[in-house]
């Protein structure tokens, strides 16, 4: 690897090499697929749920008829449904971040090292049953004659038994609940490798230690920040399921329509319509902060 | 190194392990020609294991289970074509939806000699004229159930599912075109109505009944009213009736005098089954007058076959929430596909829900 | 340590219990229904080891569990490697630069967490139907290889970010040839990294439903679509039951594990002081 020209064109060959298995892999089995389902997208529903045949593919473009769905899914109600469940990955991933730093702080730097470990797996084991044992788990605890009800009822903490369950509050623990091991592990692995030693340095030049955490620890860690954001705020968007089961069912998100639109509804152009606007938001918004972090030195690692 | 490699292959022994662990074989086995296996598709819960053991234990064949929870799955899947399943218990109207697809096959009747214990009113049904595709299985109704020591009075209508006295103890179906037909029946219609009108009117009855709905859930309705959440719980008869008898005298079931959903599964061979003649000795076995009973008996979901009531537990035969009285059965009905409807249905059903 | 970071340190660990005991709860829950003398869980009604001894005699969770532990294994093992290799790669896009690669693969790479999960199996049911390959155990394998990839290189990244790239440089200009250099000094390194990201994927893997739902094929029933088909009866102990079960299991494996690779002679995993 002494040849200045060898050299040149070996690196971009090793990251070519090093991103074909994932391209590979990915290309095939998911944007081959979605690339069906994009096409669908501008097609219509037919009277019994499947596709409607175009007769003349060139009016249909013409007419912009091939856009209907997408025009839909921008209207009123279904733009309120899209940004109620953006609010709620919000809520939930802030929520998530919150409670997850402290714990993998502890694990990574404070936790004696023949722990870490052991920690970091009992972090994630209780989801290695079934989500939907989880959460009817949770259903038991938070029902009027439930686990919760009965401890403070008989702790003489409340008279009346509380309304925990069917409403947002239960709906919040269900989705934090449910996201904390995709929070903590990143968060985890970002931890880790801080050099304590800049924090020693720190606190030699004299910072307090909240100026320590704020101006040294969390900046380090933002790339773990980073990754564990878009592991739970991502995929919450369009989660549908603990909601409902939590919930009550009686609200409506953006996972719910879609759902719908796969199922009874069975009309698949606007469901899929529906998701690559979800996407395309979503992807947006990933874009920009790239965007703005790559000139701000924060997003790394991503 | 050495610590590094211990760590490499316990990591690739543990993830190897499962691949040790013995299957009850459904893999291999059912994927080849072999005549000697049958894989079945069919709701959860809705056939007893024992009918499976006869069955082998008769026939030879091995038999495969999968199971899914609405008919979309089932719709998705044969409109693959990469699904291969010799038998299928879909809906209704989904029965007629597959037929117009040709996602199934024609059933000859000669390898079914047991039609003939099914009684008439089963056969020839609208969806299916002639029985061509589809041999009926178990059918039910979509009432209501309630709990008998909270609500004192004996209930025979919908009038209390919509009752504001009875606001955040109620339950529906997390089901858009059960709700409508609830919605419906109760203000005289019927549950298959096209006029968008009409459907505008049951989606404003639904919106106000929202706020005294508890929670919506398709289910595990059964145990909601059992732990008492709620004391009106919207249902399918079976899992209502499996409660009532199980907790006697505390819950009861209503098929409202208005009428409701009746519905009927018919057993079906999707076009590209491998076995085929399985399939159809399969349906055959299933309406033996016995076994016909036990899975009656089995699922609380009552039967389509006559010859089998002398076998079925009096218990459930003579349970009005199993088999109810004729006149409560007149006003009842078998949902249809909507067609161009279903988009507004699901359009009202958003403002419903997004309220 | 200073009392006073004593004192932070003890309000973090109290903290960490907490957000454990929170973790458990369900969990307990869960445990504690597995011995309940009732079909439903929803009341308690005394003590019995009846749904275990049920378990053993159960012929028919065999195979969804092992279903489960092979999908979650298979898919596991593969996406960890593809996505590490795939977070290595986009970490050295830096040094040939690259924007659109860069973008697009990290595009690539975020997808299968944006589309809704109903999509993504309604997808790739019409396109194991388009290209004629028939459902079976692997065309789960195959969907969970997606998603799982994601995860591994997510979190393998965010380990990545800042590697002090003079390390590497040492090592080469010490005479080790790259493998060397990977092998002995990056992956040491970046290997707390790829076990939490492995440790999500098998996560993600042993309780998906929705999208294997839609490509599982004749026998492929797993875990998760076993325990919702089981609804209808109410999730009964048994249900219960096996989590338990296999949450011991795993549980015991890990402790073991655990107690194979401790440390020796000073030296820790992952090389931390």
């Amino acid at each position: 690897m002494n040849n200045p020209t060898a050299r040149r064109w070996a690196e971009p060959l090793r990251v070519f090499g090093l991103v074909l298995p994932a391209w590979a892999a990915l290309g095939v089995f998911f944007v081959a697929p979605l690339a069906i389902m994009l096409v669908i997208s501008f097609a219509q529903r037919d009277a019994y749920g499947g596709i409607r045949p175009i007769e003349d593919l060139r009016a249909y473009l013409r007419s912009w008829q091939w856009l209907a769905n997408y025009r839909q899914s921008f209207e009123g109600m279904y733009l309120t449904i899209l940004w109620r469940s953006v609010w709620m990955a919000v809520a939930t991933t802030a929520i998530c971040i919150l409670i997850s730093y402290p714990v993998a702080y502890y694990i990574a730097l404070l936790a004696r090292p023949r722990w870490k470990n052991l920690l970091l797996v009992l972090a994630v084991v209780p989801f290695w049953t079934s989500f939907l044992i989880r959460t009817y788990a949770w259903m038991l605890i938070l029902r009027t004659q439930g686990l919760a009800n009965t401890v403070l009822l008989s702790s003489g903490l409340i008279h009346q038994p509380l309304d925990l369950l069917y409403n947002d509050f239960a709906v919040m623990i269900g989705l934090v609940y449910g996201e904390l091991p995709f929070m903590i592990l990143p968060l985890y692995a970002s931890l880790e490798k801080l050099d304590r030693t800049l924090l020693e340095a720190a606190a030699d030049l004299g910072a307090a230690r909240a100026a320590t955490f704020w101006r040294v620890t969390v900046p380090l860690t933002m790339p773990g920040i980073v990754a564990g954001v878009v592991l739970v705020f991502i995929p919450s968007i369009g989660q549908f399921i603990v909601s409902d089961l939590l919930g009550g069912a009686k609200t409506v998100l953006v996972g719910n329509l879609i759902n719908d639109q796969f199922s009874w509804a069975r009309n698949r152009p606007f469901g899929s319509a529906l998701a690559f606007e979800v996407t395309a938001v979503v992807l947006a918004t990933v874009a920009w902060y790239a965007i703005y972090a790559r000139k701000r030195g924060g997003m790394e690692g991503l | 190194m050495k610590f590094f490699a211990i760590r490499s292959a316990l990591a690739i022994g543990l993830l190897i392990a499962p691949l040790a662990c013995k299957r009850e074989d459904g893999g291999a086995a059912t994927r080849s020609n072999n005549p000697k296996t049958l894989s079945i598709y069919i709701w959860s819960e809705y056939l007893p294991q024992g009918v499976i053991d006869k069955f082998t234990a008769k026939t030879g064949i091995k038999v495969t289970v999968d199971t899914y929870e609405n008919n979309e799955v089932l719709l998705s899947k044969l409109q693959s074509g990469v699904a291969r399943y010799d038998l299928c218990v879909p809906s209704d109207y989904m029965v007629k939806t597959l037929i117009n697809q040709k996602l199934i096959q024609a059933v000859d009747p000669a390898k079914v000699p047991n039609l003939k214990n099914i009684e008439a009113r089963f056969l020839n049904r609208p969806f299916d004229p002639g029985n061509k595709y589809s041999v009926p299985y178990l059918w039910g109704t979509t009432g209501y159930g309630y709990n008998t020591q909270q609500i004192k009075e004996k209930l025979d209508s919908w009038a209390p599912m919509f009752d504001p006295k009875y606001s955040g103890k109620i339950l529906m179906l997390n089901d858009a075109p059960e709700c409508f037909a609830a919605a419906l029946k109760s203000m005289g219609k019927s549950l298959n109505e096209k006029d968008s009108a009409v459907l505008r009117q049951a989606a404003d009855k639904l919106k106000a009944q929202k706020k005294l709905v508890k929670t919506y859930n398709s289910e595990d309705y059964d145990n909601i009213l059992a732990s008492g959440d709620v004391w009106l719980a919207h249902a399918y008869n079976g899992q209502i009736a499996k409660l009532a008898r199980r907790e006697k005298g505390k819950f009861a079931y209503v098929l409202p005098k208005e009428g409701a959903t009746v519905s009927m599964d018919g057993m079906c061979i999707p076009a590209k089954a491998r076995n085929a003649t399985a399939a159809m000795e399969f349906m055959n076995f299933v309406h033996e007058p016995e076994i016909a009973a036990e899975i009656v008996n089995g699922t609380n979901y009552a039967g389509t076959n006559e010859a089998a009531k002398k076998y079925i537990n009096p218990e459930i035969l003579n349970d009005p929430a199993v088999y109810p009285p004729p006149e409560l059965l007149k006003n009842c009905e078998f949902m249809e596909d909507r067609g161009e409807m279903t988009q507004l249905i699901d359009r009202l059903w958003t403002e419903i829900k997004a309220q | 340590m200073s009392a006073r970071s004593a004192w932070g340190g003890r309000l973090l660990a109290a903290h960490a219990w907490a957000v454990y005991l929170f973790l458990y709860a369900p969990i307990a829950i869960l445990i504690v229904f597995s011995f309940n003398n009732e079909k439903q869980t929803a009341v308690w009604k005394g003590f019995t080891t009846q749904w275990y001894s049920a378990l053993l005699d159960d012929r028919f969770i065999r195979t969804p569990v092992a279903n489960s532990l092979i999908v979650a294994g298979a898919s596991t093992a593969v996406a960890t490697i593809v996505g590490t290799l795939a977070a290595l790669g986009l970490a050295r896009y830096k040094l040939i630069p690259r924007p659109l690669g860069q973008g697009a693969t990290r595009g690539l790479l975020m997808l299968p967490l944006v589309i809704p999960e109903i999509v993504v199996g309604a997808a790739l049911l019409t396109f194991f139907g388009v290209i004629d390959w028939e459902l079976s155990l692997w065309t789960v394998i195959i969907a969970h290889v997606g998603f799982s990839t994601s995860y591994v290189a997510v979190v393998v990244g965010a380990r990545l970010a800042g590697f002090d790239r003079t390390l590497e440089e040492a090592a080469a200009d010490l005479g080790a040839g790259p493998l060397a250099t990977f092998v002995r000094v990056k992956l040491p390194l970046i290997l707390p990294g790829i076990v939490a990201g492995a440790l999500l994927a098998f996560t993600v893997s042993i309780d998906d439903y929705v999208i294997t739902s839609f490509v599982a094929g004749t026998g492929a029933t797993t875990l998760p679509l076993y325990i919702y088909s089981k609804l209808k009866t109410g999730v009964t102990p048994e249900v219960n039951a096996v989590s338990t079960a296999l949450l011991l299991f795993t549980v015991v494996l890990i402790l073991i594990a655990q107690w194979l690779l401790r440390p020796r002679s000073g030296a820790t995993p992952g090389g931390e002081k």
